[in-house]
């Protein structure tokens, strides 16, 4: 094993989770993928932990964790009031702050 | 010579100050300040230029007082400066410019009495006064045409003086549009005048020394294109239609400016450029011809006129039309006599026209007239002097002016232009008398009751009548045995004649007899009772309608000019220009509309373009970086 | 080559889950590719001789994160009505994929310059019992901090989410108002 291996695999995981926050509408998938690129930071994290022979890096790790357990409630719970207000799990509706109205 | 200087610049401080106090309340009636003021600057004028004249005098032919005022252009060889010159052409001009001008001042101060715009009236008179000083006293053609210009603006303003009529404003549109064709032929004049010069001369004084510089054809051009000047100034065929209408303004403005003076700046000019026109014989014959067609067509339509004014103004036309016979021929001298003989007699008759018809309250139509011989006493002997003058007859002034030009125009050998001359001796002494007999001799259809005169406007009249009957005494020729001082003193280089003193006596005996005959044809038809005559035959409908010039000049012209403005503005302006600037404004706003469509609040949106961002920042690294 | 096999599967697992989790269209099957992934995680953390992350990883992304997740997901997002309807998914995946890509190699080039290798670990490497004294010494600090933040986003989650007649205060005039009718 090799750490290139794990940079790779990390690499991906937030390209991936990138791309997803990027190009779906449905918010929960949204909230998945910005979940998924928090992981892949977490996963190099340990990585430079193992390859530093130090616990530092996955004390932050932990931390992180913790963070991401935080960020999910807030998260579900915004979602939710999104829900209430506008009936409608499409962030494209969400769009208070178009200037574009009207025609030429 | 500041006292040159002087005489330019009084009038215009004056007309300034007049406007600034008319406009501070132009209500307020002040019209013992105004005519104070009005009437002192041109005397001041007129006292130094009588100065002046007296210098000249007494010294010796080619003296020239010059001052210089300011320089003006300075642009490498092109050097021009505001600068005066008197020599002896402009000091006889001076003379009868600001005397005769100041009379008409002081007539039109009794005149325009009761006019709310009587303020304004002097300002515009004495703006009109400096500049026709300014025109003839210029150093350089140049400052010439500043003067030239100003007269034309002054004109305009004073005929549309009574504003309020709607065909009066036309009626200075007209002049000027009229008068603006012609300076558009005399800068263009001017302008290949000072290029084939090539920088050798820009004064009067330099071009006449460097005069052989230019070609005969480029010469040509410039004599033609200047006379086109000359055309529209003074009313000439075929510019001559704004003369007419321009009787719309007030009287002493027609006394003023349209008899005396401004239309006499195309004869001036032609003498002044007599260095010139002594090098284009075949210019000057043109220039004889126009003259001497303008003098027979303008006498005969004013022998049929009906409207005092209107004869006077055709009178003027035709006698311009000698004026030119004269400097055409080169006889510049007999010219500029005219001019000066006219400006009396022609003051003289509008201003006693004015006194007529403010006499019997605005009315202008002759056969409306009649029998007031009695009653107006005082303003029939001038005119009757007057109208002695203008026909010729011995020894008033007109005799020895009309007769040298005409004696000039049979010895130069262009045998129509003398036909021609000789018809119009004719029928002018047939009009101005018709008009003399209708207006003061034949009995009146209704009893009339008079306004009273003003002594202001009287004696102007007396003035005046003094002189029409003696002017004429300081051109008598050789061959009447004077000596003629008026051609010694003006010194221009005239052509010289040929025919011997028995060819002239004839000659002056039967312009005479022809000028007498002229009398008695009106003394027949109009002494007795009279009537205004019908218009019942083609001929006369034909002329009285003034051969319906204007009507052919707004067919051939001024129609197919609104035509091509119609044209130009709906179809170019409107749709060609518009729609171009109307499809520029349209992409600018599509182009932004789609900018602004990437603005819709859809935050993925916004999240996209961030990632562009650093999509394109990361390639360039990795470019940089040296690939992967 | 145990090793490499097992993080060979386990890799397969997770691109798969990630890659399935932004590509359903039902919310519920993204969810459950999202907890495969999570697994896999976990099983990545192992493989690094960290045993208490893998037991958190588990504890916590699996077990709070996700079933979290997915009490939400079944109460709201799996009324088919309000699953939005994407029909140009694929072509924004496409691109984004398009645009990501330089972004990724050079994290990847960054990453590479380290020129790190694994070696030999310690005795008690990734033990609870190495955590436990780095976090209750060194990290001391960001562990107080971020037990803080827990009950700040516990108030937080229970304010945002209340239902708002709870939460509306009378306005001042409107009480007015209502005191002056009812004179």
């Amino acid at each position: 094993m090799i750490p290139e291996q794990f940079f790779i695999v990390a690499t991906l995981l937030f390209s991936i989770g990138l791309v997803g926050v990027v190009s779906r509408r449905n918010i929960f998938v949204v909230y998945l993928s910005i979940e998924l690129m928090l992981s892949s930071v977490n996963l190099l994290l340990v990585t430079f932990s193992r390859i530093d022979q130090s616990m530092n890096g996955s004390v932050m790790a932990l931390l992180l964790i913790a963070v991401i357990a935080a960020e999910a409630s807030l998260f579900l719970a915004m979602i939710i009031q999104l829900y209430r207000s506008k009936r409608s799990l499409d962030s494209d509706h969400f769009n208070l702050l178009n200037q574009n109205k009207g025609d030429l | 010579m500041i006292l040159l200087s002087f005489i330019v610049l009084i009038p215009f401080i004056s007309a300034l100050v007049l406007g600034v106090i008319y406009l501070y309340d132009p209500t307020k009636p002040r019209e013992k300040l105004y005519a104070t003021i009005g009437v002192t600057a041109p005397a001041i004028s007129a006292t130094i230029a009588l100065v002046i004249e007296a210098k000249l005098l007494s010294m010796d032919a080619s003296t020239v007082f010059y001052y210089k005022l300011f320089d003006w252009i300075e642009i490498g060889d092109f050097h021009i400066n505001i600068a005066f010159m008197a020599d002896r052409l402009s000091a006889v001009m001076l003379f009868f410019i600001t005397v005769i001008g100041t009379l008409i001042h002081l007539y039109a101060s009794g005149y325009m009495k009761g006019d709310s715009g009587y303020g304004k009236f002097f300002s515009y008179f004495n703006l009109f006064m400096g500049s026709m000083l300014l025109l003839v006293l210029a150093d350089n053609p140049i400052v010439m045409f500043i003067g030239w210009e100003l007269v034309g603006l002054s004109s305009y303003l004073l005929i549309s003086f009574y504003h309020q009529k709607h065909a009066n404003v036309t009626a200075g549109n007209k002049a000027f549009i009229l008068n603006r064709i012609g300076d558009f032929g005399f800068i263009i004049g001017l302008v290949v005048l000072f290029i084939s010069l090539e920088g050798y001369g820009y004064t009067f004084a330099e071009i006449e020394a460097n005069i052989t510089l230019i070609d005969p054809t480029t010469l040509t051009l410039i004599a033609v294109l200047l006379f086109v000047g000359a055309m529209g100034k003074s009313a000439q065929i075929p510019l001559f239609v704004w003369l007419p209408d321009a009787m719309a303004g007030p009287t002493p403005v027609s006394a003023l400016i349209h008899a005396a003076t401004m239309v006499t700046a195309g004869v001036y000019m032609v003498a002044r450029f007599s260095f010139l026109y002594n090098n284009t014989p075949d210019i000057g014959e043109f220039i004889a011809l126009i003259g001497a067609s303008t003098a027979l067509l303008g006498a005969i339509i004013a022998s049929f006129q009906n409207d005092i004014k209107k004869i006077l103004a055709y009178s003027t036309m035709s006698q311009l039309g000698y004026m030119f016979i004269a400097v055409g021929l080169g006889a510049y001298s007999s010219g500029i006599f005219h001019v000066f003989t006219h400006a009396f007699f022609k003051a003289l008759l509008f201003m006693g026209a004015g006194a007529i018809i403010i006499a019997l309250h605005h009315e202008q139509n002759i056969f409306k007239m009649g029998g007031l011989k009695e009653k107006l006493k005082w303003v029939y002997i001038p005119m009757l002097i007057a109208t002695l003058a203008i026909s010729g007859i011995p020894p008033f002034a007109g005799f020895f002016s009309k007769d040298a030009i005409l004696i000039t125009a049979f010895s130069s050998g262009h045998h129509s232009i003398w036909v021609m001359g000789t018809i119009t001796a004719f029928l002018t002494a047939y009009y101005m008398f018709r008009l003399l007999f209708v207006v003061f001799l034949a009995p009146s259809k209704k009893a009339q009751k008079l306004e009273p005169l003003p002594n202001s406007m009287i004696v102007p009249l007396l003035i005046l009548a003094v002189g029409s009957a003696t002017a004429g005494l300081l051109g008598v020729p050789e061959a009447l045995g004077g000596s003629n001082l008026f051609a010694s003193f003006v010194a221009l280089p005239d052509k010289p004649l040929h025919i011997p003193h028995s060819t002239e006596y004839l000659l002056s005996a039967l312009n005479i007899t022809l000028a007498l005959l002229g009398v008695a044809l009106a003394y027949k038809l109009f002494a007795r009772a009279v009537h205004e005559p019908l218009n019942n035959s083609a001929w006369r409908f034909v002329v009285v309608n003034k051969f319906y010039i204007d009507e052919l000049y707004t067919l051939l012209i001024v129609k197919p000019l609104l035509i091509l403005s119609r044209l130009l503005l709906y179809l170019i302006d409107g749709k060609i220009i518009d729609n171009i600037i109307n499809l520029i404004i349209y992409s600018y706003r599509r182009v932004g509309v789609s900018v602004a469509s990437l603005q819709n609040g859809k935050v993925r949106y916004y999240a996209f373009y961030i990632l562009i961002g650093v999509s394109f920042i990361s390639t360039s690294m990795l470019i940089l970086l040296g690939g992967f | 080559m145990l090793e490499n096999s097992i993080f060979a599967i386990l890799t397969l697992f997770l691109v798969i889950g990630s890659l399935g989790m932004i590509s359903f269209k039902h919310t519920i099957f993204s969810a459950f590719s999202f907890l495969i992934a999570m697994l896999a995680l976990a099983g990545l953390f192992a493989l690094l001789e960290n045993s208490f992350l893998f037991l958190a990883q588990i504890m916590v992304s699996v077990g709070a994160v996700v079933v979290l997740g997915l009490m939400v997901i079944i109460s709201l997002g799996s009324i088919e009505k309000n699953i939005p309807d994407e029909p140009y998914k694929f072509y924004w995946i496409a691109l984004s994929t398009l645009l990501v890509t330089p972004l990724a190699l050079l994290i990847y080039k960054g990453l590479l310059t380290l020129h790190a290798h694994f070696n030999e670990t310690k005795e008690g490497y990734g033990e609870l019992k190495s955590m436990g004294e780095q976090l209750f010494s060194e990290w001391v600090l960001p562990f107080e901090a971020v037990s803080v933040l827990l009950l700040t986003a516990m108030v937080g989650a229970i304010v945002i989410a209340r239902k708002e007649k709870y939460f509306k205060k009378k306005n001042y005039f409107d009480e007015h108002k209502h005191q002056e009718d009812t004179k």
